[in-house]
């Protein structure tokens, strides 16, 4: 394949567009966070300002209201990243997975 | 350095690995991707973000926020920082 010699790094994703907008971060381990997006870079480092960070609790699981804490601004290591997603592109629902069982 | 080819990185923005060498000289808070977290003094870091801290106290956030001060030089290893707070004390206990 000729384009293996110059394989350029190039992002799947664009960033820039959510520059100065609030988004939140999930971390393995399952850290979460969110912040307004100052800067990025290829590797999916992330600057972010005025940031919350959440922490699961092993007994509350998905209950982020609790244990939150302001860090101000902070980098956020790429390699510790799984999702981005806008602070409002996302909502808690009921489970739709639950099944009723038979006795 | 893995230089990309991705022209829409602004020079206007901030750069995440900037502001870490910003920080060097000047205290810093590390949350690792447990329940540890690190703060010192940055003395340098690597481009794999593995760093050289000093005067390092050391946080263990769930049992009740436990300390261990270790003082001198310390390498963090980079592969579990999943936060880096500039100015930071760490938690607070």
């Amino acid at each position: 394949m000729a384009d293996k010699e110059k394989k350029k790094k190039e992002s799947i994703f664009d960033l820039s567009k959510y520059i100065d907008k609030h988004i939140r971060v999930k971390f393995q381990g399952g850290r979460e966070a969110s912040g307004v997006l100052k800067g990025f870079d290829p590797l999916l480092n992330l600057v972010l300002d005025g940031t919350t960070e959440y922490m699961r609790d092993p007994d509350d699981q998905y209950k982020l209201t609790e244990d939150t804490r302001q860090l101000g601004l902070v980098v956020c290591r790429g390699t510790s990243v799984v999702l981005i997603c806008p602070q409002d592109g996302m909502e808690a629902i009921p489970n739709p997975f639950i099944q009723q069982q038979d006795g | 350095m893995i230089m990309a080819a991705v022209a829409s990185t602004n020079p206007s923005q901030l750069l995440p690995l900037e502001l870490v060498d910003k920080c060097i000289g000047s205290r810093i808070h590390i949350v690792m991707k447990n329940d540890k977290e690190i703060v010192g003094t940055l003395l340098g870091f690597d481009d794999f973000v593995n760093m050289v801290l000093e005067d390092v106290t050391e946080f263990e956030i769930t049992p009740e926020g436990r300390r261990i001060t270790k003082l001198d030089q310390i390498l963090l290893n980079g592969n579990n920082i999943t936060m880096l707070i500039p100015g930071g004390e760490g938690p607070e206990v």
